[in-house]
C-alpha cells in the first residue's frame, strides 16, 4: 500500500517506481510505431494513464509489466481510432507474413551456421521488425529487446504462456528469415546458402 | 528427452524458462545430440544479436515534459483519502446500478454514479455478493431486491464477472454488477423509470445503429443512453470504443430478453 502523505510523496513514488521504465517504454513505442512523434504521444498517454491509476497499482507487483500493458492498450486504441487494421490473431497474421505456408519452424535446422549473424548492419533489426505482423513483433520486442519473462509477457499481451511461447518462436523465425534476406541483399551470403 | 521433445522445449530452454527437471533433461539431451546442441547454440546467438541492439533512451526534453505533465496532473487531481486506499485485487469493475423510480435529475445522477463507482472500486470488497456465474448474480438480485437485472457476458472481451452489490445512489437504491478487466476499471449504470433520458449530458454519438451520449468526468469516460423509461450509463478508464461495445451487448441482451 502506498500511504502517500501528500502530492509530493505520490509524485516521487511514481517517478521512482514507474518512470524508471521510461526509456524502455520509449524505445518499444518507437519500434511499434516507427514514428518518433507517434511514439512520444503513445508514451505520454501511457504515463498519464499510469499516473492517474497509480493508486491502483499494487506495490510489490510488476510495474514494468503494468506499464507495458497500459502502453499496448494505448497503442492499439490509436490504431483502431485511425482506422488502420491490425491482425491480432496469430494464424491470420502468420498467413499474411508467410503465404508459402511455412508456418512451423521447419527451417529451424536449416543453415545452422547463420553466417548472416556476422553481417547484420546497424538498423537492420529494426528494419526487419517493421515487416513483422504486430503479434509477432510485439512478442520479440518484449522478450528479446526488453527482456520480459514469459509470465510478464502473458500479462502484457493478455494471453496464456503457451500462446506467448508460440508467438515468440514464430516471431523469431520470421525475423531470422527477414534478416537473412537482408544479408542476401547486402551480398554477404549467396542464394545457394 | 528425444529430439522432437527437445525442439518443443527449445525456446523456453534457451530463455531459461523451463523448470529444473525439464531444463536438466534438455541439457542432458544436448550433451548427447550435436544437432540439437547446435540448434540451441544458434538460438542463443540470435538472442545475443538482438540484445546487442542499441538501447535508445528517451530524449531529455521528452523526459522533462513527461515529468512536468505528471506533476501538473498530480496538482490537478487533489488526492482524496480514498486515493491512498489499498490497491484493489479486483483490477477492473463493471458496475450495473439500477436505481428505483423516483425524483431524478439526470446530470447529478451520472456524477453521483461516477463517484460511487470510484469509491467502490477502492474498497477491499467492492462486491457484496461474489460470483462469476451470471445466473447466480441474476438470482441474487431477484431474491435480494426483487430486481430483474441484465448481467451481460463480456468474457469474449476479456472482461470477467466478479459479483454484485446493492447500494444507494443519491437517494435511490442501486444494484451493481462488478466485472474485471486487466488493470482498467469499467462501470455501467442503469436507472429505471426516470423518463428523463432526453436530459442526459454528453456528446451524441451513433454506434451500430444506436444512439449514445459520451462524456468525460474526473478522468473517467461515460457512455449513457435512454431506453424507454430507463437510463443506462457506463463509466470507465477504458476507451469509448470498448465501452460502446459493452453497451451494445447489454442492449442486445436486453432486447432478446424482451422478445422472450
Amino acid at each position: 500500500m502506498f500511504g502517500w502523505r501528500n502530492e509530493r510523496d505520490r509524485n516521487r513514488e511514481f517517478e521512482e517506481v514507474a518512470l524508471v521504465h521510461l526509456d524502455a517504454l520509449y524505445r518499444s513505442a518507437l519500434r511499434l510505431t516507427h514514428n518518433r512523434a507517434e511514439a512520444e504521444d503513445v508514451v505520454q498517454e501511457t504515463c498519464l494513464r499510469a499516473f492517474r491509476n497509480f493508486h491502483r497499482f499494487n506495490p510489490g507487483t510488476n510495474c514494468r509489466a503494468w506499464l507495458f500493458t497500459i502502453m499496448r492498450n494505448a497503442f492499439l486504441n490509436r490504431i483502431r481510432h485511425s482506422g488502420r487494421e491490425v491482425a491480432l490473431e496469430d494464424d491470420g497474421a502468420l498467413r499474411a507474413a508467410l503465404p508459402e505456408s511455412l508456418a512451423e519452424s521447419t527451417l529451424a535446422r536449416e543453415n545452422p551456421e547463420e553466417q548472416f549473424f556476422q553481417t547484420v548492419l546497424h538498423g537492420d533489426v529494426d528494419r526487419a521488425l517493421k515487416s513483422l505482423p504486430l503479434v509477432f513483433k510485439e512478442a520479440v520486442i518484449l522478450a528479446d529487446l526488453e527482456g520480459l519473462t514469459y509470465k510478464e509477457m502473458g500479462e502484457v499481451l493478455g494471453c496464456p504462456i503457451g500462446t506467448v511461447m508460440s508467438r515468440l518462436s514464430r516471431g523469431r523465425e520470421l525475423l531470422r528469415r527477414v534478416l537473412s534476406r537482408f544479408a542476401r541483399e547486402h551480398g554477404y551470403i549467396k542464394d545457394s546458402q | 528427452m528425444n529430439c522432437q521433445e527437445f525442439e518443443g522445449h527449445l525456446h523456453p530452454y534457451v530463455d531459461g524458462e523451463l523448470g529444473v527437471d525439464a531444463a536438466f533433461a534438455a541439457h542432458v539431451h544436448t550433451v548427447d545430440c550435436p544437432g540439437c546442441r547446435s540448434l540451441a547454440e544458434r538460438e542463443r546467438r540470435f538472442r545475443q544479436l538482438l540484445r546487442r541492439q542499441p538501447r535508445e533512451s528517451a530524449p531529455p526534453e521528452f523526459r522533462a515534459r513527461i515529468l512536468a505533465l505528471c506533476r501538473r496532473e498530480g496538482r490537478r487531481s487533489l488526492i482524496r483519502p480514498w486515493l491512498a486506499a489499498p490497491a484493489l485485487a479486483v483490477a477492473a469493475a463493471l458496475v450495473v446500478a439500477l436505481a428505483l423510480p423516483g425524483l431524478l435529475r439526470t446530470e447529478p445522477l451520472v456524477t453521483d454514479l461516477v463517484d460511487k463507482h470510484i469509491t467502490f472500486s477502492q474498497i477491499e470488497g467492492p462486491a457484496e455478493f461474489l460470483s462469476a456465474d451470471r445466473e447466480d448474480v441474476k438470482q441474487w438480485f431477484l431474491r435480494r431486491a426483487g430486481l430483474r437485472v441484465t448481467v451481460p457476458d463480456y468474457s469474449r472481451n476479456g472482461i470477467r464477472l466478479v459479483g454484485a452489490r446493492l447500494a444507494e445512489a443519491g437517494e435511490r437504491r442501486a444494484a451493481y454488477v462488478l466485472y474485471e478487466k486487466g488493470h482498467v476499471l469499467m462501470s455501467v449504470f442503469m436507472v429505471s423509470g426516470s423518463g428523463r433520458g432526453a436530459g442526459l449530458p454528453g456528446k451524441p454519438t451513433s454506434y451500430r445503429g444506436s444512439e449514445y451520449l459520451l462524456q468525460e468526468r474526473k478522468g473517467y469516460r461515460t457512455v449513457s443512453w435512454a431506453e424507454g423509461q430507463a437510463v443506462f450509463s457506463l463509466v470507465s478508464m477504458l476507451d469509448y470504443e470498448e465501452l460502446l461495445e459493452c453497451a451494445d451487448k447489454l442492449r442486445a441482451e436486453r432486447a432478446s430478453q424482451i422478445k422472450l
